[in-house]
């Protein structure tokens, strides 16, 4: 069954750079969904949302939007409309010429009266918030008000597909947190499929029906935030996707779907896992930092580590513990609510940690 | 690395006593801001004065006397600014000048406008330089031999008229070409065409291609993007190089010597026959004073619809 848009083989690399930009991308999005780009800079996440744009034509593989292939139609072509980083509006229009720009072009000629696309503008203008601000330059808004005015430009010609591209990077904080909410609202209302592209995690957990993680040019893995976050498939993953603890052990026994590991400090962990082969194998285990907990409750459900308190970090709600474990075997920071269990640097202390809360990846 | 650094907080310093009341130490921080500040002011000022404000003042003195035989006599008339309004040729020359000064302006931004506009748009870094060399090298020749080599593409013995003859076109060589306007605008566009390029290329430069492909992406055609995005924000740059070109075409003495005829001298010409041959200084500086304040009025009006047209990213 296609999908909505396919992204099949896409492959490209910029001149007469050896190492190719994206290098091999499938990715299938459904319709309505809102699905992020994640990962590092130079991963290719801009080249691959500008090859569904139509700005970059792929050197190989194919992109189909709702049964069309569309690999190298024009960008106009596409029912899609593109958000960008910079905002992008025209320094030569006023915020409601700018929103206004795509119902005023020779190809919409006839579609809508002028009468009609001021009220449409002021529709789409007060959706984003901005009913006051028409009549101003686009040098007299604040940079979250200038993302706005692209959003309206971008949705007021009703594009079934909505495309940014890191849109919130130049804002700060708060500001950006905001503007998640309404973007995430905005889509809600228009049931439109956004593509959205950011380096920040944080962001793309928030915002995500499905998160897609890249790597130098390649996707390494494609899931609801839920999934990336707490079964990541790969150590890369699981570092980038938030805080995570990872330790090697090696894999003594698999008995059914539990694994027995052995850690360099001689503790053994007990881990859920489906693949009886890494019997024997040296592996790595990720705990992540809000997992696992200072003290034993003592119940043999969990398991138990032991080390010395090396580190601790006021961080408001929680405190941040550095535990460094015996005989090398690495160091694991633990979050602990600063209203629960405390410690001192140099304490020895007990960690217990969920076998579920364990996850085995390949080394 | 201290030193960068100090001005910059004075500056913050005494912008805070300014706004809160003065302190004793935000007055002190004043007046070691000030003393540096003349220090670094001194030479600009010096050479400011020597060349720009004494040459003036000399100008002005000039032109408020009058020549008796071949000897300055001092006075304080308005005589000479009055003949240059009432007696033939001045204004006249002074009209056809600006005419030329208009036509040079108009020329010059209609071939530097494409050019710019490839160099910003559609010119690799590679192009651009040898683009940048080509408009740069003709400089290390001298003026004299450019518009001498016009002389020689437009003559009755030039390139275009042994062209033509050579075509079949025509069977006796031309005159129109040379000794005219047109040969003494399309010689001064030669030669001032390279600032229309800057001025409108530094414009043109500062649209981000994502302006063009959000108009791209909404579906708007190559005209309408630059009719509605590009053209609006290059009326600075065209402004700014119209300018240029203008004052250059107009106060030019060589062109309409070399290539212009018996009816194309221009007010500069006029000007150093004052000072020459006809040795009248007084006339020569009031000449001098108009053309100043002609250009101070249109640097002006010229200032404000550029800041009206400029647009903020
Ligand atoms: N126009 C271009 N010309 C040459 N190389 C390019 C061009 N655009 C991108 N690249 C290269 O392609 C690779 C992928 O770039 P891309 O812009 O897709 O990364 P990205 O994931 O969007 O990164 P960022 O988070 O920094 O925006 C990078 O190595 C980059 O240097
Ligand atoms: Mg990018």
């Amino acid at each position: 069954m296609a999908a909505y848009i396919d992204l099949i083989g896409i492959r490209k690399s910029y001149g007469a750079s050896p190492v190719a930009a994206v290098d091999g991308v499938d990715l299938s999005i459904q319709k309505g969904e809102f699905v992020t780009l994640l990962g590092s800079s130079g991963c290719g996440k801009t080249t691959t949302l500008r090859c569904i744009a139509g700005f970059e034509m792929p050197d190989t593989g194919t992109i189909r939007f709702s049964g069309e292939d569309i690999t190298y139609s024009q960008p106009s072509e596409r029912d899609m409309r593109m958000v960008f980083q910079d905002f992008a509006l025209f320094p030569n229009m006023t915020i409601s010429e700018n929103v206004a720009f795509g119902l005023r072009l020779k190809k919409m000629r006839g579609r809508y009266s002028e009468a009609q696309i001021r009220a449409r503008v002021e529709e789409y203008l007060s959706l984003v918030q901005l009913a006051d601000h028409g009549k101003k330059m686009p040098h007299q808004l604040s940079g979250g008000q200038k993302q706005r005015t692209a959003l309206a430009r971008a949705l007021i010609t009703d594009p079934a597909v909505v495309l940014f591209d890191e849109p919130l990077a130049s804002l700060d904080a708060n500001l950006r947190k905001a503007m998640q909410v309404e973007i995430k609202r905005l889509h809600r209302q228009f049931n439109k499929t956004f593509i959205y592209v950011t380096h920040d995690q944080e962001e793309a957990m928030a915002m995500s029906d499905r998160i897609v993680v890249m790597n130098k040019g390649r996707i390494v893995q494609s899931g609801s935030p839920e999934e990336v976050y707490s079964q990541p498939n790969s150590k890369f993953v699981a570092n980038f996707i938030d805080r995570a603890n990872i330790l090697t052990g090696i894999v003594e026994t698999v008995d059914g779907s539990t694994a027995k590991i052995r850690l360099a400090s001689g503790a053994t962990l007990s881990a859920p896992t489906n693949d009886a082969t890494i019997s024997g194998k040296t592996v790595g285990v990720m705990i992540r930092v809000d997992r696992v907990s200072l003290g034993e409750d003592g119940s043999d459900q969990r398991n138990i580590l032991r080390g010395i308190v090396a580190e601790r970090l006021f961080l408001g709600a929680k405190n941040e513990y550095v535990i460094e474990l015996a005989d090398g075997a690495g160091r694991i920071s633990v979050h602990e609510r600063t209203a629960g269990a405390q410690a001192s640097i140099g304490d020895v202390v007990p960690l217990c940690v969920l076998p579920d809360d364990i996850r085995v990846l390949a080394a | 690395m201290e030193d960068a650094a100090t001005p910059v907080m004075t500056t913050a310093s005494v912008a805070v006593a300014e706004s809160t009341g003065i302190s004793p130490g935000a007055l002190k921080a004043k007046k070691i801001e000030r003393a540096r500040m003349l220090f670094w002011l001194l030479p600009p000022a010096a050479w400011f004065f020597v060349f720009m404000i004494l040459p003036y003042c000399m100008l002005f003195y000039y032109s408020l006397g009058s020549v008796d035989y071949v000897v300055f006599k001092p006075g304080l008339s308005l005589a000479n600014f009055v003949r240059v309004f009432t007696t033939e040729p001045y204004l006249s020359v002074m009209l056809k000048s600006a005419k030329i000064g208009i036509y040079t302006a108009i020329l010059s931004s209609i071939i530097a406008y494409p050019l710019a506009f490839y160099l910003a748009f559609h010119a690799s870094e590679a192009i651009k330089r040898y683009v940048y060399l080509l408009v740069i090298v003709p400089w290390w020749a001298s003026y004299l031999v450019k518009a001498y080599a016009w002389k020689t593409i437009l003559g009755t013995g030039g390139l275009i008229n042994a062209s033509l003859l050579g075509l079949g076109v025509i069977d006796h060589p031309l005159t129109l070409f040379l000794y005219n306007e047109f040969s003494v605008t399309l010689t001064l566009a030669y030669i001032f065409t390279p600032f229309a390029v800057l001025s409108i290329y530094a414009q043109l430069e500062r649209v981000p291609t994502s302006l063009i492909e959000v108009a791209l992406d909404q579906g708007a055609t190559r005209m309408e993007i630059f009719r509605k995005i590009v053209l609006p924000i290059s009326i600075p740059g065209i402004i700014a190089g119209g300018v240029i070109t203008f004052s250059l075409g107009f106060g030019d003495f060589v062109a309409p010597a070399l290539v212009g005829g018996a009816d194309s001298i221009m007010i500069s010409n006029i000007v150093i026959n004052l000072l020459g041959a006809a040795y009248d200084w007084p006339m020569a500086a009031a000449i001098g004073l108009i053309i100043i304040a002609l250009g101070l009025g249109l640097i002006t009006l010229a200032h404000r619809l550029e800041h009206q047209f400029q647009v903020r990213f």
